[in-house]
């Protein structure tokens, strides 16, 4: 019967070692593709894929249809139900090879789950800045803020779409966003005053004073694209102007990283004046509101703040070796009524409200008055729903190995004393 | 079977909301905290007013920036040779004094500044003078006449002769007009620098602004420049080296053809100061030839003294292999002090090539008139 056979095909442990074939050569090229591609491009490639169609190698293209990650991970888990299910015996001296076996599956099903609905942000504060939002650190988005009375009304294009050009309408914002260009990546530098500059790509805003170039595209994971847009606003009426949005001027990491190279060459106060027209908000006003709008590291809100109260950078004496990184936070839910004070360290992660933060960077101690700014930290958000899958997957299959064991030391001691 | 129906699942709710804005509402208590920007900080939307607005071009230019530009003019002492603006600089002049020594002059434009430390310890930092905490370091300025307005004039001298060379000097006068703080500077060799003190003086009481200039003309430099000459060479390139445009950081870069396809680089950079040093610079060019560090001890064996306009330069001659290339390679390089730059020459090639070429490349050093540098 050809189901007999499917199920016997899906069952096999053929099938199995040829699945472990293919993802050990996925690690492989995955792992290989890192350098050319980076670490993220390299992941969305090959792992987080169905199918793989063409590989790159040592900066050349291979054309090879390949199984992708998701199609390896799926198949396992059906080769290990179907094994089941084919070979089930429902018998007590069993029981140990399938908690075995059900706890390999929760911890694929597990990784899968995470790979798919996890994500992870950033929070970066300053000591006494207070933060109910987190930022992403690959995806960007072009937002519009308006005064809504009783707070601001936000409508957060995502960067992706900016990429595709065109024409963007959105019901909630009186005018139209035509993409003129986009560039992933791009440089932007302090146009002096009255200098022999090329023209400004227009004379709005943030580009009057900045100029933005086109970037080469980056895969290494400490670099950062920081992407620019040249917009043409289109109202009810006509156009609006044109203006440029660039991840430059909202993204802190970015513009400290530019304060730190003006404070170099002409003193912190210019700098941090050039720092200021940078970050100076744009704005227009169409359907008889304003809106404040920038291109900006894509938000999470969330429905709690955290105060950075004091950050703490240790380094092992007489060297620049870091000790600890330990950053001491208020915690307040207007919800909850909650308002307490947490400290957060390299190990020692704080769990709430379905989310992890972790320590991720810091900036505090003698690095940072020497580099004359104030201390700050940073920490990685993660939304992980599936994070027990596999602390209990583990359990699982220890829990099963455990019980397998015994009923075979059992046996071989009973049968011992009968002998 | 409920693998499966898991796997379905997340499928299909990581699918959705991708590509589609956002709408969301925040409450006025999570709003972001302010930006540390200055605490008035006008919207773009009317003209600015803490900082000119920079030239705009014919690309469509709204009405609202078309703003007046001012223009500075001035007349040039008697002997101050005119040098293109460059980037940050509106206006820029070589001094010549005798023995090649020279003198830069220099106005820079920024946004308002107020007579503060760390500008002081940023100039005094120029003459390698230790920084001070001293508040009173900003009271020590003497006024002086900027056109028909009052300025106020700094001076700084090093303590020691820099690079084995004379002390330097530098002058700066500072006045505010305006959105805009004005920095007339001179530097340079301590004697050039006094000698020139007075006309540097004068030069500031020459200077005068004319408001008004129609924004859509901004493009060229805002400057009245009466007497603006195409920038001069500043040496003699020798014949067979071929000009390449030079990539970032460097001022010139030449390829030096040889037989047989071989080939060889020339290429030079100017740092302010000492550019960090002779002994760093050539443990630097050392790393290049993948030869280790060595110590004040070994330089001094291996720097030789080459003759150049106004002093002395230091020659170092390494072989060594490529660090990037792998290929057998000889460095020829050159470090000349001048004024409150530092000149760095390198010829690297192919050993036969650099042999053929090293003295062309030294007479291309000697050709050098500083005074014709930006």
């Amino acid at each position: 019967m050809p189901v007999d056979r499917l199920v016997k095909i899906m069952a096999s442990l053929r099938l199995m070692v040829v699945l472990l074939a293919f993802a050990i050569l996925l690690v492989f090229i995955g792992t290989i593709a890192q350098v050319d591609e980076g670490l993220y491009n390299a992941q969305a490639r090959y792992f987080r894929q169905w199918f793989i169609f063409g590989i790159n190698m040592f900066g050349h293209r291979i054309p090879l249809l390949l199984p992708g990650g998701y199609l390896i991970g799926t198949m396992l888990v059906l080769n290990l139900v179907a094994a089941h299910i084919y070979r089930f015996q429902l018998t007590v001296k069993k029981i140990g090879i399938q908690l075995a076996h059900a706890g390999v599956i929760l911890l694929l099903v597990g990784q899968l789950a995470t790979d798919m609905l996890a994500h992870e942000s950033q929070m970066r504060f300053a000591e006494g800045e207070t933060k109910s939002y987190s930022e992403s650190g690959l995806h960007d988005e072009l937002a519009f803020t308006s005064d809504s009375g009783a707070g601001e009304e936000v409508v957060a294009i995502p960067g992706r779409l900016l990429a595709r050009g065109g024409d963007i309408q959105n019901g909630n914002l009186p005018f139209t966003v035509r993409v003129k260009r986009f560039w992933k990546n791009s440089e932007a530098s302090f146009r002096a005053p009255m200098m022999k500059n090329e023209p400004p790509l227009t004379t709005n805003g943030v580009a009057a004073n900045f100029n933005f170039h086109v970037a080469a595209e980056t895969n290494n994971p400490d670099d950062k694209n920081v992407p620019t847009a040249l917009i043409e606003i289109i109202g009810a009426n006509g156009p609006l102007g044109d203006w440029v949005v660039s991840g430059w001027t909202s993204d802190d990491e970015m513009v400290d990283a530019l304060r730190q190279s003006y404070a170099q060459q002409m003193g912190p106060q210019m700098a941090q004046k050039i720092a200021d027209q940078l970050t100076r908000p744009q704005s227009i006003e169409a359907g008889g509101k304003k809106f404040t709008f920038g291109l900006r590291p894509e938000r999470i809100y969330h429905p709690f703040s955290l105060e950075l109260l004091k950050a703490t950078h240790t380094v092992y004496e007489g060297t620049d070796i870091p000790k600890d990184f330990r950053s001491r936070v208020r915690l307040t839910n207007p919800q909850t009524g909650e308002n307490r004070e947490i400290e957060i360290s390299m190990n020692h992660p704080l769990r709430y409200a379905g989310l992890t933060f972790y320590q991720y960077q810091m900036n505090a101690g003698d690095a940072a008055r020497e580099a004359g700014r104030a201390a700050f930290s940073v920490l990685q958000v993660v939304h992980n729903p599936s994070w027990l899958t596999p602390y209990v997957g583990c359990a699982m299959v220890a829990l099963g190995l455990v019980i397998q064991f015994m009923f075979h030391l059992v046996g071989f001691l009973s049968k011992r004393k009968t002998e | 079977m409920h693998g499966v129906a898991g796997v379905i699942l997340i499928s299909s709710l990581a699918g959705c909301n991708r590509d589609e804005a956002r709408v969301y509402h925040v409450p006025k208590e999570a709003s972001p905290p302010p930006q540390p920007a200055p605490a008035a900080t006008p919207e773009p939307t009317a003209p600015e007013t803490t900082m000119p607005e920079a030239p705009a071009s014919g690309m469509g230019t709204p009405s609202s920036v078309a703003m007046a530009l001012p223009q500075l003019k001035y007349q040039v002492p008697e002997g101050w040779q005119e040098k293109p603006p460059s980037e940050m600089r509106v206006a820029s002049f070589a001094v010549p004094g005798p023995n090649g020594q020279s003198a830069d002059v220099s106005v820079i434009p920024l946004p308002v500044v107020g007579r503060d430390l760390e500008l002081v310890n940023m100039w005094r930092s120029r003459v390698q003078l230790p920084a001070t905490s001293d508040p009173n370091a900003v009271n020590q300025a003497k006024p002086v006449a900027v056109g028909a307005e009052q300025g106020w004039l700094f001076e700084f001298v090093s303590e020691q002769p820099l690079i084995g060379k004379s002390r330097q000097r530098l002058v700066v006068a500072m006045f505010t007009r305006g959105e805009l703080s004005w920095f007339f500077k001179i530097s340079g060799d301590d004697a050039i620098v006094t000698s020139q003190k007075e006309k540097f003086l004068q030069f500031l009481k020459s200077v005068s602004f004319a408001e008004s200039a129609p924004a859509q003309m901004a493009a060229a430099p805002a400057v009245q420049n009466e007497s603006a000459a195409p920038p001069p060479s500043i040496w003699t390139i020798p014949s067979g080296w071929q000009s390449v445009p030079p990539s970032q950081f460097l001022l010139a870069e030449f390829s030096v053809p040889g037989a047989n396809g071989a080939k060889a680089e020339v290429n030079v950079a100017e740092m302010g100061g000492t550019g960090g040093g002779l002994l760093a610079n050539v443990n630097r060019w050392r790393g290049q030839l993948g030869l280790g560090a060595i110590g004040e001890n070994d330089l001094a064996k291996l720097a030789q003294s080459l003759d150049v306009p106004g002093g002395k330069g230091t020659l170092v001659d390494i072989t060594g292999v490529d660090a990037k290339t792998g290929a057998p390679t000889r460095l020829v390089g050159a470090i000349v002090a001048q004024s409150d730059q530092t000149w760095f020459y390198k010829l690297m090639g192919e050993g036969q090539i650099v042999a053929q070429q090293k003295d062309a490349f030294t007479k291309f050093i000697q050709s050098a008139n500083y005074a014709n540098a930006r």
